[in-house]
């Protein structure tokens, strides 16, 4: 080596390097464990949390209403009802074995009293609070979790109802459910233990013209088309609920008699780049990082073919979505396009003292408020005259799109029943979704079911 | 120069201020007084001033910013250790006074550092003996066979063969020029790291690999042929992917460690998990879970440092890394000859990135490869390896002053 100057430049430049690969180690360890923290701790699988549960008393949870719904009491967790009740809930709360994730889990940091920082748990040994975890109230109504559970008749599916104002999720029910109270004992029924409202991923079927409609308005497109009751796109056949012939069609009636060809013609004019775009928009392909419930992934993708677009736009191909983000896409449109981040947690208080309140945020801008009062137009026809006639309220104007989901189980077609909705009730913003597992048409099951949530929610 | 001692002094200081108060809480743990542990304290605080001192009046012209970010780290590293398991912490210990004669000695040693190179044939024998012990003798741990069981002790070759590896790169590098000169050492280097991906240890294969391009580019400056270098460990980490299925599972635990918690998963998650219960604060010292962490004392010890002290002393750790770092670096750029400066930036440049290496895997930033904390992490042969690089360090430093002062007193001056 001769040049020491050049030797010395060298030097310093690998200084630089090894100056940024630290600076990028720090600024990523805090952005990560402030960020990701709360997930990472809150899972089933920390054992802190079952050791904490043996020296802490646990706090209590309470619903909206100020019904206890858990507590501690020698030591172990109590569920407050009946088994019904408890299993209405059992996705709610979680359970304390660590075998779901519920506010049980999500919220463990409350409850045993783990979101003290050192200060405040130095403070605590002095006034011997430390045994005692937080109480929490979360934005469930209880009653109305009941309600739905007996309604659903121990079918498979799931039933969602928050406010599309707020983000509050005031019920929340999956079926199959367990018993919270003997889940430790008992080797619960089969899947019994997932959250269909958070973790099922389901095809929308119709609900999705929701999303196809919003980007024809926005674009401005509105095509005219007959419909004979099937169509064949590129190769791939399309065909209408029952092979109904609907006739001539403009995209309001299309939308009202859920005229599935019209819609996948529909797509496929919209192109399946645009449509991939509205569907981010409307939160496909986003992995969520709510704060208070673990929202699995909704899936969209397009391909090449125009087959595959027209059935994307559809809801069928390879579109999934979770009830939680059906429902929350139903409160957008009647939210002026505003999606709203769902709230399960509404207070964590101590010894009185409150402290902690939920604030509402916004989970994103969906489309315009302009296109989402035209689709919200769309959706009051269709409970008016369309596809969801029975999900109809007395005393209010329901709003709503059905859906029948095909999928293949054991080689044999079957059909989800889907209804997504809401009313316009400045008391009561709510937005619901509804779907039976297998069910069939989503006018048949999952509408009326929405009808009789929705009476009973503003009563 | 006041003011620089003014630094020095105070960041001994606070480091006192970090041990005394952790072993008074140590001491209570268990609802119990132990006065042995406040004992422990005592001993390695006594121990840090009097190396302190010692070092400062034997060595005139030693850095201290280097010294005291290493008692710092290893200091941190017994208090965890002591926390863990005490015994732990004393084997720890010893590992460190033989670590802190094994620096001296190197401090001596590198007064002569200009014959190292007549021994450079040994050297590079020495190296390849040491890699390819522990496949005769070695056994397995963790995946890796890279330690060798001397039935009193284990050691682990590959942790000296890296410093090794140092010493014959910063020959080859100030004595050639020509590219062709370097086929040599580049075919050394090349089985140096085949010897350690046979061993499966992909941690020092890393770190190898890693430290010659870096003291490559320093030394020739040529960036195309580094770039080159970088492509082929690139597809040489590729390769490994495609074919250890170890490989692959790393990777894909890295990418969700969540998913796949039941098969390979689980150490990551533990230790995400344990950073975040310790959040920004931490949960204080002894109320953490670390029992639940695998390889808690070595290479995991960063997780159960994040769980009981939280991210602001994990940060903090990574800064006195910054500054050893810094300092190192300094110390190369003002060594007398290129031999001694490309040494010490070669010791700076390996314990950096291994460093990077292991921190950056128990956060997820990059995938997980096993390998030790330097100075923090339980092990004899990772702590003793590691006090040899500060050894070469500070045995350059004191070169350098000696030489100021030589400089200084040519023009009449004085060194105050």
């Amino acid at each position: 080596m001769k040049d020491t100057q050049k030797f010395k430049r060298h030097v310093r430049v690998c200084m630089g390097i090894f100056i940024t690969l630290f600076a990028v180690l720090i600024v990523y360890l805090g952005y990560s464990v402030l960020m990701y923290g709360e997930k990472w701790f809150a899972t089933p699988y920390n054992p802190r949390l079952h050791s904490a549960a043996e020296s802490i008393i646990a706090g209590s949870i309470y619903d909206r209403n100020g019904n206890r719904m858990v507590w501690t009491e020698d030591g172990s967790r109590q569920y407050a009802g009946n088994a019904d009740t408890r299993r209405a809930l059992s996705h709610v709360l979680g359970d304390a074995y660590g075998k779901s994730v519920g506010a049980e889990t999500i919220f463990a940091k409350y409850l045993y009293g783990m979101d003290k920082d050192i200060l405040e748990r130095i403070k605590d040994i002095g006034t011997g609070q430390d045994k005692n975890g937080n109480d929490i109230s979360l934005t469930i109504d209880s009653e109305l979790c009941e309600y739905i559970y007996d309604q659903m008749g121990g079918k498979k599916g799931s039933v969602v109802l928050l406010n599309y104002k707020t983000g509050e999720i005031l019920a929340s029910v999956s079926l199959p459910a367990f018993d919270p109270q003997t889940v430790g004992k008992d080797t619960p029924e089969d899947t019994s233990l997932v959250d269909r409202a958070t973790m099922g991923r389901y095809p929308p079927g119709s609900v999705m013209k929701i999303m196809t409609a919003a980007a024809a308005v926005e674009e401005g497109i509105d095509i005219k088309y007959t419909c004979t009751g099937e169509d064949i796109i590129e190769g791939q056949k399309v065909t209408c609920a029952g092979g109904t012939a609907h006739g001539e069609l403009t995209l309001e009636s299309a939308f009202t008699k859920s005229c599935n060809t019209y819609f996948a013609n529909l797509a496929v004019k919209i192109g399946g780049q645009r449509l991939l775009q509205e569907a981010s928009k409307f939160g496909f392909n986003k992995e969520w990082n709510f704060s208070d419930i673990n929202l699995y992934r909704s899936n969209f993708e397009v391909s090449e073919e125009e087959g595959d677009v027209a059935w994307a736009g559809i809801g069928q191909y390879n579109d999934l979505i979770t009830p939680m983000h059906a429902a929350m896409i139903a409160g957008a449109i009647a939210n002026d396009g505003v999606m709203m981040e769902p709230k399960l947690l509404k207070s964590v208080d101590f010894n009185g003292y409150t402290q902690f309140n939920y604030t509402p945020a916004k989970a994103g801008q969906v489309t315009d408020a302009a296109t989402a009062r035209t689709i919200k137009k769309y959706m009051m026809e269709v409970v008016k005259s369309g596809t969801g006639t029975s999900a109809a309220v007395k005393g209010t104007t329901m709003y709503g799109k059905t859906g029948t989901a095909e999928f293949v189980e054991d080689g044999e077609v079957k059909n989800h029943s889907w209804f997504v909705g809401f009313i316009e009730d400045s008391a009561h913003p709510y937005a619901i979704a509804v779907i039976f597992e297998g069910a069939g048409y989503g006018s048949r099951y999952a509408a009326p079911m929405a009808g009789k949530v929705m009476a009973r929610a503003i009563r | 120069m006041t003011i620089k001692r003014k630094g020095a002094t105070s960041i001994l200081f606070l480091q006192l201020l970090f041990i005394l108060p952790a072993f008074g809480l140590l001491s209570l743990r268990d609802g119990k007084f132990d006065i042995m542990t406040l004992v422990a304290g005592g001993v390695l605080v006594f121990y840090n001033l009097f190396q302190y001192n010692m070092m400062k009046v034997s060595f005139k012209h030693i850095d201290r910013f280097v010294l005291l970010a290493a008692q710092f780290l290893w200091s941190l590293g017994l208090v965890v250790l002591y926390r863990l398991d005490p015994e732990l912490a004393l084997k720890q210990f010893v590992c460190l006074l033989i670590g802190t004669l094994a620096m001296i000695v190197m401090m001596v040693l590198i007064r002569r550092s200009r014959d190292f190179g007549r021994l450079n044939w040994v050297f590079m024998g020495l190296t390849l003996l040491l890699l390819a012990s522990t496949l005769v003798l070695g056994r397995t741990t963790g995946g890796a066979k890279n330690w060798i069981d001397l039935g009193f002790i284990s050691v682990q070759p590959s942790e000296f063969a890296k410093i090794l590896f140092i010493v014959v790169s910063a020959y080859f590098l100030t004595t050639r020029d020509k590219l062709v000169s370097f086929i040599p050492y580049m075919f050394f280097t090349a089985v140096c790291v085949m010897l350690l991906v046979v061993e499966k240890d992909l941690g020092a294969a890393l770190l190898i690999s890693g430290t010659f391009l870096i003291m490559f580019y320093a030394a020739t400056g040529r960036t195309w042929l580094t770039l080159l270098g970088v492509g082929i460990l690139g597809g040489g980490a590729f390769a490994s992917y495609k074919l250890f299925s170890h490989v692959r599972t790393r990777v894909e635990v890295w990418q969700d460690p969540w998913s796949v918690y039941q098969d390979g998963g689980y150490q990551i998650v533990q230790g995400l998990m344990a950073l975040a219960s310790g959040g920004l604060l931490g949960v204080g010292l002894g109320r953490g879970m670390p029992e639940v962490i695998p390889v808690r004392s070595s290479d995991y010890i960063f997780a159960v440092i994040g769980e009981e002290f939280g991210i602001i002393i994990g940060i903090f750790v990574i800064i006195f890394y910054l500054v050893f770092i810094v300092r190192g670096i300094l110390i190369a750029l003002d060594a007398r000859s290129t031999y001694d400066a490309l040494l010490v930036f070669g010791c700076t440049a390996m314990l950096s990135l291994q460093s990077f290496i292991i921190i950056g895997g128990v956060i997820k930033l990059i995938p997980l490869t096993g390998i030790t904390m330097p100075f923090v992490s339980y092990g004899g042969s990772s702590i003793l390896a590691s006090m040899i690089q500060l050894g070469i360090i500070e045995g350059v430093a004191v070169k350098n002053g000696k030489a100021d002062e030589a400089a200084l007193e040519m023009m009449g001056g004085e060194m105050r």
